[in-house]
């Protein structure tokens, strides 16, 4: 696999009119309501060759653009006005034949989800072939099966020929992806729409599939549209950005541009609300504030509600895309106004006491040498199905301990271990220097109140049937006997707490947006009043805007009330942005750990190098990418050498398969297992590695 | 992984016949009146009717008797019967040879009564058609079997005469005749059972064409004929197979009241005869064999819903 | 491919999930029952003829105005004999119906919670039971009841309840299944909250609207069930105006007197025909759908 340089300005074919063509796209769908608009007046055009990213939070209609992009919009919608010119043709004027002539052939879709995109019957080959003969592409069947396996090749795809007679559930999800991306290839057309491609998708595998993105749109000049909610995406692989905010396209230059110099409120926000890998700690956005509330959009600006800036004529004049200068237009009346203001103030600093050097208090939460398996534990522990293996960590009072992985490495179950829910399979865990039962039913009142667990999926935390005050009062009332109005005071006052006004109180979660609910889910764990909060995930489903408001809140929290947080995250700029150490966690082995700054500059341990240059970031217009190979399917747990061996690129040949790998000491906080001895670890630059 | 399902499933299924014959004896065994005195008469003597029941076994413990019933039930000797006293699988086998028959005719019935409504009520969804036909099987559903038979009596029979009122299928002298003597109860069984289906036919194409490999497919920009044959109904096989599965208690369970009324010589008006005549070995053996042939109806129509799933027929 | 999101729709409050436009099948379904029940209730009161008294007319006489459904064997009037045997048809139907939800989702749901070898042997007792033709459970258990209770209103109310608990419970146990999976329930467990509390407080109010419409499903195909015993001789004793029974009684004349027979099948219809609309109506009320399927 080869490292690859991402997003070099590719210059646009010369003399090329506009490919893609959006005037003015307006679209509803159809709710019990009403018609509710989706999107509202899109427009922007793109030349062959240019790859041009759609991004926004969720909500802000940038996938309906996409599929309109296609001539597609859903059964319950309606097109209000506007029109898709590919090449001079308009989309939604084309006949049923027309247009399934030109699906496929010259605009192809890669769908967010490849699980669910390719029919469970069919073999893959068969899926790629029947496009090509639907379109008229190769002369007979043997040419369009030679054609589907070097497509197969192209996309990195290994042993092309075993692939194409596989069904799509016999694959990885990152092997589906490229399927799907070779899909959309087959009949090389004109223009291709990706929406989301890598949701869902490991750090790793996600670079990969950049890298391959970026290989074939230098080999073949590709036009892309590049639907995606992650700056650092949109950096490392488009020309152009658009950025949408409430169905409405608020601004549009090219990608340096951009991320450089925004204009407009929103797209600052957002980039500001991102975190980044090498920054420290940060406060939160100057530029905007609250949550998207649709059903209170004024009739001016869409963002005058959450802009710090707006004024009075924010609301009432509707915002126009305004030409800035060649290549940049943006919506918002005030923007050289702003960036004045901004130029003359100073940079606002919000310092976190970094307490991180004073910490000698004793640990609050130490695991040592903790194996998880599945189902029962003890005499039914069986080595080589062990989810963790022999983890040692410990967390101090008032600090926040990241533990960072990827898919299948085992932190969300150190988590339920550590909440009760799954019992040991080796090792010990103890609290507050006590033993600390495997299993709730054996703990005391009192742990149970010191351990709280927040969940990943907001939608599924909350009981649907259950009030607000219901949820968080229920624990109030079990471990404090709480009742009437003492209760209701109490949940008002952690209400505020997570910054929700009392007027939450009485909702229902099917009232409340995703950060609401995770609000509300904080909040029930901090009613107890726990000494360890333990956090799997729970920023991963929500929108940038949101995960940035949510991480200052977690800081403002500790410092507070001196709370220790576990924070299980797959995002390496979060944890940066919060933990004061992390551990590296890859197949169930705690590979490296140590104080955040120390884990995130050299020396790494390879996988850990490996996540790091994984992640695609604004600023970092070369995505440099070791990543080896996929995470294979199901290869054997190796048991005795080094769980990374196999993808491992620096690998010792003889010596990393088959034994156990040492630890470094790097500092007195800094430890990692690597044969690599530490002095080669610290000078290595990484290398591209050219062997697929 | 595909076998050892299939190996499961059929073990369940052993399984419940296995609990089910328990409960079948152990309900015929609660059964009012003495067996002994039934043989013999009113007027048998006390010595009489112990030398009868020793002879029976009847004095022998519950579970022995049990063991032995089961035992002899797997040579399929269910003993004799005692009103006609003749070894009961004698009598039944005529019966049980004819409920199937009846069963797979109205099975025939089903099929495309099922397909053919329920492809239209998702084809056409939301629009006329739809509504319509979702009140007739609304309807329909309502109409209990023997409501619905005695319509079809009615109307057949003794209106327009085209086809007999008893249908002694024993009777016929030709296929034709017996065909025409299957037709109204099958016909019957077809309906009831069509009705339930429908709707949850219906729900599952549609939700077949509503998933997201179908909009893959159409936006790949294969013709709409390729994007249902190929891609939507080999994927709505396996949970139509299922529906057949869920519904087949009105398919079997329902021969007992139709058999009722066309006078169908089966092992459901059997059964009824045999419970008001209180003849204890042939109540029991008629109920497990409607049991059994329910039981194994579903093992294979479950076994096809995972052989027609591509995820296991292809498994790593 | 999350696909074409459907963007989040504005924000409602409980109330006005009752302005809302009731379903036209609930509507109509609402009506057909409440006119069944008037009927049940002030029947007595109209009705021309008492349901026993016999010698009314001569038997089997074709429908007139003196006897809307004519006469039966007896001589009795048909009409009055289906409008007193009305309460006894709505008061079994329901009563069976709710003993059997009720129990059987208690079982299912702790059931399902609990896992483990109860719930495994619970499930294949029950596996068994539903696995005969609920009919010729019926059959078996009202002969063995014995002379004395046979056709008596409790033993049909059992046995109905005793058909339908094992399969209410499956269904509550895949409810539970279901939502054990969901984290509310680990973070209850978490918290060391005891197994009936989690599925009182935690579980049941999730699943009120699944049991709500399974209930009207089922008290919507007793009829049938209870109708279908009548005719077959094994349901309540005569001269109780059972309506099956009718039916079966009055075969004989159903080509000289098909009124006779047909009075009752319509009336029999038009309230199973009741109960399945109010069924659907109130599942698209709560945003389900109502599965009608006696599995």
């Amino acid at each position: 696999m080869t490292s690859a340089f991402l997003h070099q300005a590719i210059p646009p074919r010369m003399g090329a009119a506009s490919l893609l063509d959006v005037r003015n796209l307006t679209l509803d769908y159809r709710t019990a309501g009403g018609w509710l608009n989706v999107v509202n007046g899109v427009s922007f055009a793109l030349e062959a060759g240019e790859a041009f990213g759609l991004v926004g939070e969720s909500g802000c209609g940038k996938s309906t653009t996409a599929y309109a992009l296609l001539g597609y919009r859903k059964p319950n919608s309606r097109l209000r006005t506007g029109s898709v010119y590919l090449a001079g043709e308009d989309l939604f004027a084309l006949s049923v034949t027309e247009l399934q002539r030109v699906r496929g052939s010259r605009v192809a879709l890669v769908p967010q989800n490849p699980t669910t995109a390719l029919s469970p019957g069919i073999r893959i080959g068969q899926q790629i072939t029947e496009t090509m003969r639907a379109h008229n592409i190769g002369t007979n069947d043997v040419a369009r099966d030679a054609r589907m396996l070097e497509l197969l090749g192209r996309v990195w795809l290994p042993d092309p020929v075993r692939t194409a007679q596989k069904y799509p559930h016999q694959l990885s999800g990152g092997q589906q992806q490229r399927v799907v991306i070779a899909l959309a290839l087959a009949c090389d057309p004109e223009l291709i729409v990706l929406d989301e491609p890598t949701t869902g998708l490991d750090v790793t595998t996600q670079a990969q599939i950049l890298a391959l993105l970026s290989e074939l749109r230098r080999e073949q000049r590709m036009t892309m549209v590049y639907v995606t909610h992650n700056m650092g995406v949109v950096a490392a692989i488009c020309d152009r950005v658009g950025v949408m905010y409430a169905g409405q396209l608020i601004e549009d230059a090219p990608a340096d541009v951009l991320f450089r110099a925004p204009r407009h409120p929103y797209t600052r926000g957002l980039i500001d609300s991102v975190p980044g890998l090498q920054q420290p700690k940060r406060g939160r956005s100057i530029f905007m504030r609250g949550l998207l509330d649709r059903n209170a959009l004024p009739n001016g600006c869409q963002f005058a509600p959450r802009c710090t800036f707006a004024l009075e004529s924010c609301f009432i004049n509707p915002q126009r895309l305004e030409i800035i200068d060649d290549t940049h237009e943006v919506a918002c009346e005030r923007n050289s106004e702003i960036a004045n203001l901004v130029a003359a103030q100073p940079p606002v600093e919000i310092v976190y006491t970094d307490a991180a050097g004073a910490r000698t208090d004793a640990p609050l939460l130490t695991l040592e040498n903790v194996s998880l398996g599945y189902g029962r534990g003890g005499l039914f522990a069986n080595a080589q199905r062990l989810i963790v293996r022999d983890v040692t960590l410990e967390i101090r009072p008032g600090e926040t301990y990241a533990l960072v992985g990827e898919s299948g490495s085992g932190k969300s179950t150190i988590a339920r271990a550590i909440a009760g829910l799954n019992p040991l399979s080796g090792g010990a865990i103890q609290f507050g220097g006590v033993p600390l039962p495997s299993r709730v039913q054996g703990r005391s009142r009192e742990t149970r109140r010191a351990i709280q667990l927040i969940f990943q999926n907001p939608d599924a935390s909350l009981n649907p049937r259950q009030t607000v005050t219901q949820i968080i009062g229920r624990p109030l009332e079990m471990f404090f006997r709480l009742r009437g109005t003492e209760l209701r005071e109490r949940v008002a006052s952690l209400l505020a707490d997570v910054r929700l006004t009392p007027a939450y109180a009485d909702r229902y979660p099917a009232q409340l947006s995703g950060g609401e609910r995770q609000r509300v889910a904080i909040a029930r764990a901090l009613a107890a009043q726990p000494r360890l909060l333990l956090c799997d995930e729970i920023l991963s489903a929500l929108d940038a805007s949101v995960q940035a408001d949510i991480l200052d809140l977690l800081r403002d929290l500790q410092a507070r009330t001196g709370i220790a947080y576990l924070f299980i995250s797959h995002d390496l700029a979060v944890v940066r942005a919060l933990a004061d150490r992390v551990g590296v966690l890859y197949r169930g082995v705690l590979c490296e750990a140590g104080q955040v700054e120390e884990v995130y500059t050299p020396p790494f341990h390879p996988y850990t190098e490996m996540l790091l240059s994984a992640v695609p970031e604004i600023g970092k217009t070369k995505l440099r990418t070791i990543v080896r190979s996929d995470a294979s399917l199901s290869s054997s747990f190796n048991a005795r050498g080094c769980p990374f061996a196999d993808r491992c690129p620096r690998r010792i040949s003889g010596v990393c398969e088959t034994t156990p790998p040492p630890l470094r000491r790097v500092s007195e906080t800094h430890a990692l297992l690597c044969h690599i001895p530490l002095e080669e670890l610290r000078n290595i630059v990484p290398d591209p590695i050219d062997t697929p | 992984m595909l076998r050892r399902l299939i190996l499961t499933r059929v073990l369940t299924s052993l399984g419940t016949l296995l609990l089910v014959s328990m409960f079948i004896f152990g309900a015929v065994e609660l059964l009012p009146g003495d067996v002994a005195r039934q043989i013999v008469g009113r007027e048998a003597s006390e010595q009489q009717l112990q030398i009868i029941r020793q002879q029976l076994g009847l004095d022998r413990p519950v579970v022995d008797r049990y063991l032995s019933w089961l035992g002899g039930a797997l040579r399929l000797d269910f003993g004799n019967g005692i009103i006609s006293k003749r070894p009961v699988i004698g009598i039944i086998a005529p019966r049980l040879r004819n409920t199937l028959i009846l069963a797979l005719a109205a099975f025939i019935l089903y099929v495309p009564i099922s397909l053919v409504f329920s492809l239209l009520s998702a084809g056409f969804r939301g629009r006329h058609i739809d509504a319509l036909l979702s009140g007739v099987t609304l309807v329909t559903l309502s109409i209990p079997e023997f409501v619905m038979g005695t319509i079809l009596l009615i109307i057949f029979a003794s209106s327009l005469r085209w086809l007999p009122a008893l249908s002694l299928i024993e009777d016929a002298r030709n296929v034709g005749e017996a065909l025409r003597a299957l037709l109204m109860p099958a016909l019957t069984l077809a309906i009831a059972m069509s009705a339930y289906a429908i709707r949850m036919l219906r729900d599952n194409l549609i939700e077949v064409l509503d998933s997201e490999y179908v909009l893959m497919a159409t936006l790949k920009g294969l013709p709409r004929r390729n994007v249902l044959l190929q891609h939507a109904l080999p994927n709505a096989l396996g949970p139509a197979l299922n529906v057949t599965a869920l519904n087949l208690v009105y398919l079997i369970g329902g021969v007992v009241i139709v058999e009722r009324i066309f006078s169908y010589p089966g092992l459901g008006s059997l059964l009824v005869d045999s419970i008001s005549l209180r003849d204890a070995p042939l109540i029991s053996a008629a109920a497990l064999l409607v049991s059994a042939t329910y039981i194994l109806a579903n093992l294979a129509a479950d076994v096809g819903v995972l052989l027609l799933n591509p995820r296991l027929r292809t498994s790593t | 491919m999350t696909a074409v999101p459907v963007p989040v729709a504005p924000i409602r409050s409980r109330r006005s999930f009752l302005r809302r436009r009731l379903p036209t099948t609930f509507v109509l379904g609402s009506i057909i029952l409440l006119f069944h029940i008037v009927v049940a209730i002030t029947g007595p009161l109209w009705s021309p003829y008492t349901f026993n008294k016999v010698g009314t007319g001569k038997p089997f006489e074709n429908a007139s105005t003196a006897h809307l459904f004519g006469t039966d064997g007896l001589g009795r009037d048909v009409f009055s004999r289906v409008v007193y045997g009305a309460p006894t048809v709505l008061i079994l139907a329901t009563t069976s119906t709710a003993i059997g939800v009720v129990l059987g989702s208690f079982i299912g749901l702790l059931s399902g919670y609990l896992g483990g070898w109860f719930d495994e042997v619970l499930m294949r007792i029950f596996d068994a039971l539903i696995s005969i033709p609920f009919l010729i459970l019926a059959l078996l258990i009202i002969s063995a009841a014995g002379a004395t209770a046979a056709g008596s209103p409790s033993l049909l109310i059992g046995v109905v309840a005793f058909i339908y608990t094992p399969r209410i419970a499956r269904m509550a146990r895949a409810v539970a299944l279901d939502l054990v999976t969901r984290d509310f329930i680990t973070a209850a467990r978490a918290r060391g909250d005891s197994a009936w509390s989690i599925v009182i407080r935690e579980m049941l109010p999730n699943t009120t609207g699944t049991l709500l419409v399974e209930f009207a499903v089922r008290a919507g195909y007793a009829p049938i069930l209870i109708g279908s015993l009548g005719f077959l001789g094994f349901g309540i004793r005569p001269p109780n105006p059972e309506w099956g029974l009718m039916i079966s009684e009055n075969r004989s004349a159903i080509t000289t007197a098909p009124i006779t027979v047909f009075g009752p099948v319509l009336v029999l219809a038009s309230l199973v025909i009741g109960l399945n609309l109010f069924s659907d109506g109130l599942a698209r009320l709560l945003g389900r759908s109502a599965q009608f399927g006696a599995q």
